[in-house]
């Protein structure tokens, strides 16, 4: 098929930032342009799931046209499980950050909005793109918009984490390119399936893996390479915040799992044990590193390096209970993380401050903000019942069946999340409400409730009852785990059936 | 050789080969005597038309209808651009020469169509002029390039010219002469057409960096240029004398299969070789023969600045290939590594001493180094993936550099001398559209997806991953991530900065936002459907051998 959702869901965002560049800049059109094209985006992304067939592992609706034959590049599009729900929590999340932002962004709206756009079409282009070339394109524009996100909506140091961040994230980029030419010029072709059949010799994976792996390990981000993320959630506006945290670094995680793995099987299972150690690393410092912050915004972004950490703890494991898990905790950071950054966001607007410091007792005063910043991070530290339990805890017991020593270690680390989320929420919330600032503070409108409300449901909902999202995910990262040549867990006979 | 044809038959002169070129120079005589006709400036018009129209007719009655409608378009322009821009010679020049541009692009274009590739597809290689030229490849997408950037920067340069009151009357016809000896050299097939047609090229635009005569640092750039690039020539000139010694051949291909001889003294080969790598590197900017490069750059008129790095850089490598490929097919394994190691250092060094740059210009002139480091890692992939993706890179590297000097243009003419960063602060809010086109032009500089740049670099770094340069290729990588920072960091200034009210805004006229639009709407397009000019830059991958 030439022309289907996935294009449509790609091009509906970048048509409303071009429909941006002829209105007038006036506020009103602005949110009419951008909930329109966002929302629409998102219905278009429903259709794609309506049209999935769950049980197939393989990419699926696939959508082809030619684009620069003379490099043998196409505008190739695909979808499995793992990418589906990566879509949608994208489509999902940017009418919400949309709507967060219309009364908190005061210069200039409309780029605001156009380069959400752009940045949500880049985005669905990194999770749909089947053609190498293609993928790189989107993965290295996604910079484009959010260097201007940060740069210009920013904090006070907006410039200095902006072009940290595009530096950073480029030359990973880059020398993935560097990778995936190398490919091309052993198979002749861009195309992601015959990539993949491509047999390559043990130190040529090596190499290659390398080059990916950095690409994926500085956008996820992985320890050392983390060091750009903090100054670019902490002096991002909230939109972008939500949208780094929530999907932007997903990009990271899902580049592993769809080409790292894969591509490079031998590679995969040799350094496995490495990345194992580095998650747990990354977990724990970013845990205590979080521990020791005195801006809440600053908090969540360590708390993002750990959060990711069992992510890719999860990935790395390489059994089916695991490395699902993972994909499921992408979408479960999404959401707790990007609640969080909205409250914050929230909290800040009324305030101008996020030293931990100024707040306290402020339950008193905002409890409807309380009461959903405690659920939040009750999602965000795993408590049964939340969608992060459902997450983390099968990481953890995939973990403890391949490296017993990681999981205890990364244990700790869930441990450590209870500590800085609860510690957090109990200065600023808890305690005797001191100072007129705190005393002033007024709780959450309507609106503000709305935009956070779809988060908490969903949040509610994969907690009580995951198995649509397991459903979803789990025969594409089989399909992973099979070629890198870990068998399946004789657990589960019936899904490998079902697969024929 | 020549003297034993005592005569020479007309009608064998196969025209066609060099019909842009013979457009481009018999329009700069043109404008030349129009520009000292004074008030008889009509009647040398239609007496230069006149003759023109004639051909036209001849061409078209013979069947040439392209060619002979192009005849009879211009020959009836010269005498109407002088009646319809009575008080204003400037205008009749611009204009002038901006058709006679256009006309030399549309008869590229019709040449392949008849001369080089008649069945379509790939080129089919031939020479003419008893192999002084070569109808190939590397001569028509070299053309595309050098006559796209003239035409550009005629309209970029009209208005600031008049502001700085820079003499007129010789601007265009030396513009088109150089252009002329640019073409020449993509085309070049032999060593005496080689060096005259970087002599013309650069005798030129030693005159034109010296054009504002009140302005100090233009003086110094064209005494830099003048007095180093002679240095040059005669070098590259003792270079071309010891191949001739080597291998008693003038033409490349002769030259390439002496080489090959063992009998050939290798040693004087060799000092040939690299005689003339000296020579030309200088031409294009190639460390470590660079260091006029930010002086000339700097201090030239910008639009002279503008249209050296873009059409120069292509010329240049016009001759960079087709010697290195033709005639020196046997010594690769001698100057791919040296030109593998001047590339490094190009990109390297340039990306590096850029970012200490304060004042816009010096700055793009260290940036131009750096991509002719990138455009070197095409020549060293010694293919024909790697011909093709140097000459697509220069035209990509010359749209988005001739748009980027023309928005400094457009800011200089308010600042009324040098532009340095801190002039642009806050130019996002005050003049969107001209920061957008900037900031537009240098993400393609620095090689972001949806930009021509990207697709330059893309094609450049699979030749070479391709013949094996990985390491290269992960060089120019390191050096695109530094040179990311400067290219953001004038963006940034630009957006991300409060504005200054006190500096002005920039002054923007009809020609130059035309001229700069042109080149940005290239940078999307050669960015987002690069198909079409790729696909003919891969065709253009055959050269005369």
């Amino acid at each position: 098929m030439a022309f289907g959702p996935i294009t449509l869901t790609l091009a509906l965002p970048l048509l409303g930032a071009l429909v941006l560049a002829f209105v007038a800049d006036d506020p009103r059109v602005v949110r009419i342009v951008g909930l329109v094209a966002s929302v629409a985006t998102f219905v278009a992304s429903l259709i794609i799931f309506v049209d999935f067939d769950v049980s197939n592992p393989a990419l699926q609706l696939e959508e082809r046209m030619s684009w620069v034959p003379a490099i043998g590049a196409d505008f190739a599009l695909a979808v499995d499980g793992v990418s589906l729900a990566l879509i949608l929590l994208t489509t999902f999340l940017v009418p919400l950050i949309l709507l967060a932002s219309f009364d908190s962004v005061t210069t200039s709206l409309k780029g605001y909005v156009a380069a959400f756009l752009a940045l949500e079409t880049a985005v669905i282009g990194v999770f749909a793109a089947t053609d190498l070339l293609l993928f790189a394109v989107f993965f290295e524009f996604t910079l484009v918009p959010m260097y201007f996100i940060i740069g210009i909506w920013g904090g006070a140091n907006r410039r200095y984490a902006a072009v940290k961040f595009f530096l950073y994230t480029t030359l990973g980029g880059l020398l993935m390119l560097v990778a995936i030419l190398y490919l091309f010029s052993q198979t002749g072709s861009f195309d992601y399936e015959a990539i993949r059949a491509l047999e390559l010799g043990t130190t040529e994976q090596h190499w290659l893996f390398a080059a990916f792996l950095l690409a994926f390990a500085i956008k996820v981000p992985i320890f050392p390479v983390h060091t750009w993320l903090p100054d670019a959630h902490t002096e991002a506006p909230t939109g972008g915040s939500v949208f780094l945290a929530a999907v932007l670094l997903k990009m990271g995680t899902f580049g592993l799992l769809r080409y790292a793995l894969p591509l490079f099987p031998d590679a995969t299972v040799a350094w496995a044990p490495w990345l194992l150690g580095i998650a747990v690393i990354g977990i724990l410092y970013g845990s205590l590193v979080a521990l020791m912050q005195s801006d809440i915004k600053r908090l969540i972004a360590y708390s993002s390096v750990a959060h990711m950490g069992f992510v890719v703890l999860g990935t790395f494991a390489l059994n089916a209970t695991a490395t699902t898990a993972s994909v499921v905790q992408m979408i479960n950071h999404g959401l707790s993380t990007g609640a969080l950054f909205l409250l914050i966001g929230f909290l800040y607007e009324r305030r101008h401050t996020r030293q931990i410091a100024a707040f306290g007792g402020l339950a008193k005063r905002v409890p409807v903000m309380a009461g959903l910043w405690l659920l939040v991070s009750m999602s965000s530290l795993a408590l049964p019942g939340l969608n992060g339990f459902v997450g983390e805890f099968p990481i953890l017991l995939g973990t403890f069946q391949t490296a017993p020593w990681a999981g205890v270690l990364a244990a700790f680390g869930a441990v450590l999340a209870a500590l800085y989320l609860l510690w957090a929420y109990q200065r600023m919330f808890h305690g005797p409400l001191v100072g007129a600032d705190n005393e002033h503070t007024t709780d959450l409108k309507l609106r503000e409730i709305g935009v956070l409300a779809p988060i908490v449901v969903l949040i509610v909902a994969i907690g009580l009852y995951p198995k649509p999202l397991f459903d979803l995910v789990e025969p594409s990262v089989e399909r992973v785990l099979t070629e890198v040549g870990v068998d399946a867990p004789a657990a589960e006979p019936a899904a490998a059936q079902t697969d024929q | 050789m020549f003297l034993a044809q005592s005569s020479v038959d007309v009608t064998s002169i196969a025209w066609s080969s060099f019909a842009p070129e013979l457009v481009v120079v018999c329009a700069a005589l043109v404008l030349l005597l129009l520009a000292v006709a004074g008030r008889y400036r009509l009647a040398v018009a239609a007496a230069c038309g006149l003759p023109a129209i004639g051909a036209g007719v001849w061409l078209v009655a013979s069947g040439h209808v392209l060619p002979g409608a192009v005849a009879v378009t211009l020959g009836a322009a010269a005498p109407a651009l002088v009646v319809a821009f009575p008080g204003r010679p400037s205008l009749t020049q611009s204009w002038g020469s901006g058709l006679t541009l256009f006309a030399a692009l549309l008869l590229t274009f019709w040449q392949y169509a008849e001369v080089l590739a008649p069945t379509g597809g790939l080129i089919a290689p031939t020479e003419a002029l008893q192999g002084a030229i070569a109808n190939d490849g590397i001569g028509f997408f070299t053309r595309i390039t050098v006559y796209l950037s003239a035409l550009l920067v005629v309209p970029i340069g009209y208005g600031y010219l008049r502001d700085r009151q820079i003499g007129r009357a010789e601007v265009e016809p030396l513009l088109l002469l150089s252009v002329a000896g640019m073409a020449f050299l993509g085309v070049a097939n032999d060593l005496i057409t080689l060096f005259i047609s970087l002599e013309v090229l650069s005798m030129a635009l030693y005159i034109l960096t010296g054009l504002a005569r009140r302005d100090r640092r233009s003086q110094e750039s064209s005494l830099k240029y003048f007095v180093t690039g002679s240095v040059a020539s005669a070098i590259l000139l003792y270079g071309m004398a010891l191949l001739y010694t080597a291998t008693g051949a003038l033409d490349l291909a002769g030259i390439g299969s002496g080489l090959g001889l063992v009998t050939s003294p290798p040693v004087v080969g060799v000092l040939g070789l690299g005689l003339v790598t000296v020579g030309i590197g200088f031409k294009v900017a190639l460390a470590p023969f660079h260091l006029w490069t930010p002086d000339v750059y700097q201090g030239a008129p910008t639009n002279v600045t503008a249209f050296m790095a873009a059409a120069v850089k292509a010329a240049g490598f016009a001759a960079l290939l087709r010697l290195y490929l033709v005639a020196f097919p046997t010594l690769s394994s001698l100057w791919v590594p040296a030109l593998s190691v001047m590339a490094a250092i190009s990109m390297l060094y340039g990306a590096w001493v850029a970012i200490v740059q304060r004042d816009i210009k010096r700055m793009l002139a260290y940036s131009s180094i750096t991509h002719a480091g990138y455009a070197t890692i095409g020549v060293v992939s010694n293919s024909d993936a790697g011909l093709s993706s140097t000459l697509w890179y220069l035209l990509t590297y010359a749209v988005a550099t001739l748009g980027a000097f023309g928005c400094v243009v457009a800011i200089e003419r308010v600042r009324q001398g040098e532009v340095s960063l801190v002039d642009l602060r806050g130019m996002g809010r005050t003049s969107p559209m001209l920061a957008g086109i900037f900031t537009l032009c240098l993400l393609s500089l620095a090689g972001v997806p949806a930009t021509a740049g990207f697709i330059g670099k893309l094609t450049i770094f699979q030749a070479g991953v391709a013949a094996g340069h990985t390491w290269l290729v992960v060089i120019g990588v390191v050096s695109s991530v530094i040179a990311a920072f400067f290219y953001l960091r004038i963006a940034g200034t630009m957006f991300l900065d409060e504005a200054d009210e006190t500096r002005g805004l920039p002054l923007v006229t009809t020609g130059l936002s035309a001229g700069v639009s042109v080149a940005a709407t290239l940078v999307l397009f050669l960015g987002i459907q690069p198909q079409l000019l790729l696909q003919l830059a891969e065709n253009a991958a055959a050269v005369v051998r």
